[in-house]
C-alpha cells in the first residue's frame, strides 16, 4: 500500500516537474490541482458525503420505480408500451436531474470565493504565485465535483431505460452532455457572484435570482413575445384570414436547461411526446401558421421553409400537418425535426457564458487585476458634476 | 549590506483618504525591521502593498529586486506573508495545510514532504501533524501560519502583528522563533503597536504615523537623535534623611536640571550632560562618601520615543526627510 502511494507520489512529482517546465500552462495546472485536492479532501472526508450519495440514489430509485409502475399499469404489454415506459422513465429522470442541477450547482459554488473572504483565508491564497484563474477554476471544478458525482452516479440507474427500449444510448449521452454543461454554466453563475459580492448569503441570493431570470423569466418573456408575435392578414376575399408569426429569437431560451432537455427528449420513444412541438416553436421551424376563420387549424410550415398551400385541396381548409412526428407513428414523415440543432446551440451559449464568467471571476479575485469596477470614482464624478 | 526591501514613494489612497503617503523605506538583508505606529497609521496597508495584495496608487517597491508592480508573481516567490487576521480552513489537518500551500508554490512531492517535516520541527508542531487545524490553540495557529509563510523558503518575511492575541509565553516562543529565522538568513519585516515586543527583537525600526515614516533607523540611533537629556535613577542606602541629603548634593551639580525623590526612595535626576558627565557625577558622589546602591540611566525606550516622535508632529506638516524633528 505504502509502496503504491510512494509510486503515485513520484508519478505526481514527475508530472508536476514536467508541468513546471511546461511554463504558464503547467503552473496553472499545478495551481488548479492544488486547490482541487484541498477542496475535495475537505469535502469527501466526512461520512456525510457518502450518506448523502446513498440517500440520493435511493430517492432516485424510488422515483424510477414509481414512474415505471404508473406507466406499466396502463400498458397492455408489448414492445410499444415497453418503449413508452422507457421514454417516460428517461424523461422523468432527465428532468429531475436537471432540476437538481439547477438547484445544486449554484449552491455549491456561491461560497467558493466569498467563504474564503469570510474566513479570512483568501489573502493567504492570493499571496501565493498561483494565478487567480487557477484559483477560480480549481474552486469551480472541486465544487462541481459533487454535482458531477451525483450526475455520474445516476448513469447506471438511468441505464435501466435500455431494458424497456425506446431510448437509444446516444440519447442518454446527449442527455448527460447537456446536464454536465448546464452544471458548469450554472456553477459559474454562483462562482461569479461569490467573487463579486463579499458575503455568501448575498452571493446565494443573487445567483438564484439570476438562475430564475434565465429559466422562468426567460420563459415568460419568450411566451409573451410569442403570444404577441402573430400578424393577422384579413385581406383574403373568402372571409378567412391568415396569421403569420415571427417567432421570438430562440436565444432567449438558450439558458433554459429544460428546453435543451426537450430537444434531447424529442426524438426518443414514440415521438408523440410533445417535446418536439415545444422545440420547434422555440426554434421557429414552424414559420407560418394559417388559420381559417372558424375552420380547423391549419399549420403550414416546415424545416426552415414554408410549404405552399396546395392547389385543388378541398376548400380553404388545407391541412398540412407538420407536427414533428417520427418513429413508430410516422416513420416516413416528410418533415422530420432535424436532430442536434437546438441543444448544441444552447450548450455553446452556456460554454461562452461560463468562459466569460470565469474570466470575470478571476479578475475579481486578483489583487492586481487590471480592470475593476470603480464605483467610488463613479460616485465622485457624479458628485462633482452635481 | 544589500537592501532587500526598498519602497520608493509608495502611496495608497482609498477614495479620498490617504492611507500611505509617499513611503520611503530601506531594509537591509538579515535585519528584523519593525514598523511601529498607532492603530490606523498605515502599517497593515504598507505590508499588504509589499505582499502584492494591494496595488499602490503611486510609487513602487522591490522585494529582493523584484518589483511588486511590474512583476508581482516573482515578488510572491521571494516573500512570505502572514496577515494580522487570518483564518484557517476547516476539515484540514496540519500537514495537509502546509502541503496545500507548498503545492501552491509548485514544490515537488518529495520536497514538500521534507519541507513539511522541517517546518513542523521549526515551529514545534511536529506532534500536531495529524491534528485538525481548527482545533489548534491561537498560538499554535499563529505558528502554523508562520510556517505556511515559509514553505517556499522565502528571503523576506512580512509579518503583520504576529504577536497579537498571544499570551506572554507564546509571545516569548514567537520571539525565539523569529530570532532563529534571522539566524537562518531571513530578512523580517514586522509590524506592531506593542512596542516592548519590537524593542527586544528588532535591529531597526521605523516609526510610522498617518502613512508616513517619522523616524527610521537603529533604536539607539533614533534615541540618540531625539535625546534632549537623560533621566538618571540613583538609589542610596539609608533612611529618608540621608536620601534627602544625597538629593541636595546631586542637585548642586551644574548638569543636573532637576532632582526628585520617588515614592520608593529612588532619586530621579533630570540630567543634561553626556556619558562623560554622568561618569564624573558618579565618581564625585562616591568620592563624597555617598553609599550608592545603583546608578543607572533610565533607558528611553521605544514607547517613549514613539510618544515623543508622534506627539511632536503637527497634523498637516510633513516630517523632515531624515526624521529629525524640532522640539
Amino acid at each position: 500500500m505504502s509502496t503504491v502511494r510512494l509510486f503515485a507520489g513520484r508519478l505526481r512529482a514527475g508530472r508536476l516537474r514536467a508541468g513546471l517546465a511546461g511554463g504558464q500552462l503547467g503552473i496553472a495546472f499545478s495551481g488548479i490541482s492544488a486547490i482541487g485536492a484541498k477542496e475535495l479532501r475537505g469535502r469527501m472526508r466526512s461520512r456525510r458525503a457518502f450518506a448523502f450519495l446513498t440517500f440520493y440514489l435511493t430517492v432516485l430509485s424510488g422515483f424510477v420505480w414509481m414512474l415505471e409502475s404508473l406507466v406499466s399499469q396502463s400498458a397492455r404489454g408489448g414492445a410499444f408500451e415497453a418503449a413508452q415506459t422507457g421514454t417516460t422513465v428517461f424523461t422523468g429522470l432527465l428532468l429531475l436531474e436537471t432540476l437538481l442541477v439547477v438547484f445544486l450547482a449554484p449552491a455549491f459554488t456561491t461560497g467558493a470565493i466569498s467563504q474564503e473572504r469570510e474566513k479570512q483565508t483568501l489573502d493567504l491564497l492570493v499571496a501565493t504565485p498561483i494565478s487567480s484563474f487557477s484559483i477560480v477554476v480549481g474552486k469551480l471544478f472541486s465544487a462541481l465535483a459533487w454535482v458531477f458525482i451525483l450526475v455520474i452516479a445516476s448513469i447506471p440507474l438511468t441505464s435501466i431505460v435500455f431494458v424497456f427500449g425506446g431510448v437509444a444510448p446516444e440519447d442518454l449521452v446527449r442527455g448527460y452532455v447537456v446536464l454536465i454543461i448546464d452544471a458548469i454554466g450554472l456553477g459559474t453563475i454562483g462562482l461569479f457572484f461569490s467573487a463579486l459580492l463579499k458575503r455568501t448569503l448575498a452571493a446565494t441570493v443573487a445567483s438564484y435570482f439570476i438562475v430564475l431570470v434565465l429559466t422562468l423569466g426567460a420563459t415568460f418573456v419568450w411566451a409573451f413575445l410569442y403570444a404577441t408575435s402573430a400578424q393577422v392578414d384579413r385581406s383574403n376575399l373568402d372571409g378567412s384570414f391568415s396569421v403569420t408569426r415571427h417567432p421570438p429569437p430562440e436565444a432567449i431560451m438558450w439558458f433554459n436547461p429544460f428546453v435543451a432537455d426537450a430537444d434531447v427528449l424529442c426524438p426518443t420513444g414514440t415521438g408523440s411526446n410533445g417535446f418536439c412541438s415545444l422545440v420547434s416553436e422555440v426554434t421557429g421551424n414552424t414559420q407560418q401558421i394559417n388559420q381559417n376563420f372558424g375552420g380547423p387549424r391549419q399549420v403550414i410550415g416546415g424545416v426552415g421553409k414554408p410549404i405552399p398551400v396546395q392547389d385543388g385541396a378541398p376548400g380553404p381548409n388545407v391541412i398540412v400537418d407538420v407536427e414533428p412526428a417520427i418513429g413508430l407513428l410516422a416513420p416516413d414523415a416528410p418533415i422530420a425535426p432535424p436532430r442536434d440543432l437546438y441543444w448544441p446551440r444552447s450548450a455553446a451559449a452556456w460554454i461562452v457564458l461560463s468562459i466569460i464568467l470565469v474570466l470575470a471571476s478571476a479578475n475579481l479575485v486578483s489583487p492586481t487585476r487590471r480592470w475593476r469596477p470603480n464605483l467610488s470614482r463613479l460616485r465622485r464624478t457624479r458628485r462633482d458634476a452635481g | 549590506m544589500t537592501v532587500v526591501v526598498a519602497a520608493r514613494g509608495l502611496v495608497k489612497r482609498y477614495d479620498r483618504t490617504v492611507a500611505v503617503a509617499g513611503l520611503e523605506l530601506e531594509v537591509d538583508e538579515g535585519e528584523i525591521f519593525g514598523l511601529v505606529g498607532p492603530n490606523g497609521a498605515g502599517k497593515t496597508t504598507i505590508l499588504r502593498m509589499l505582499a502584492t495584495l494591494l496595488v499602490p496608487t503611486a510609487g513602487d517597491a522591490e522585494i529582493a529586486g523584484e518589483s511588486i508592480r511590474r512583476n508581482p508573481n516573482a515578488a510572491r516567490r521571494v516573500l512570505g506573508f502572514m496577515p494580522d487576521v487570518f483564518g484557517v480552513y476547516d476539515d484540514m489537518k496540519v500537514w495537509e495545510y502546509l502541503d496545500f500551500f507548498a503545492r501552491c508554490y509548485g514544490l515537488s512531492a518529495p520536497r514538500r514532504r521534507q519541507m513539511i517535516g522541517d517546518l513542523l520541527d521549526l515551529v514545534d508542531l511536529s506532534d500536531k501533524r495529524d491534528s485538525f487545524v481548527q482545533g489548534l490553540s491561537r498560538g499554535m495557529q499563529q505558528r502554523l501560519c508562520l510556517a505556511h509563510a515559509l514553505v517556499h523558503d522565502p528571503q523576506v518575511l512580512l509579518l503583520d502583528e504576529p504577536a497579537s492575541g498571544l499570551d506572554p509565553r507564546a509571545r516569548v516562543e514567537l520571539r525565539e522563533l523569529l530570532r532563529e529565522l534571522r539566524s537562518l538568513g531571513k530578512t523580517i519585516l514586522i509590524s506592531s503597536h506593542i512596542l516592548p515586543e519590537l524593542e527586544e527583537l528588532c535591529t531597526s525600526v521605523a516609526i510610522v504615523d498617518r502613512g508616513q515614516v517619522l523616524a527610521q533607523g537603529r533604536v539607539s540611533d533614533i534615541e540618540g537623535r531625539l535625546r534632549s537629556g537623560a533621566v538618571l535613577r540613583i538609589r542610596v542606602m539609608g533612611d529618608g534623611e540621608s536620601i534627602d541629603a544625597a538629593r541636595t548634593q546631586f542637585a548642586a551639580d551644574p548638569e543636573v536640571a532637576s532632582a526628585a525623590i520617588l515614592p520608593d526612595g529612588t532619586i530621579e535626576l533630570g540630567f543634561r550632560g553626556d556619558d562623560a558627565a554622568s561618569a564624573r557625577l558618579l565618581r564625585d558622589a562616591v568620592a563624597a562618601g555617598l553609599p550608592i546602591v545603583t546608578f543607572a540611566r533610565a533607558a528611553s525606550d521605544l514607547e517613549e520615543l514613539f510618544l515623543q516622535v508622534t506627539a511632536r508632529e503637527e497634523p498637516a506638516a510633513p516630517p523632515p526627510a531624515d526624521g529629525r524633528t524640532a522640539a
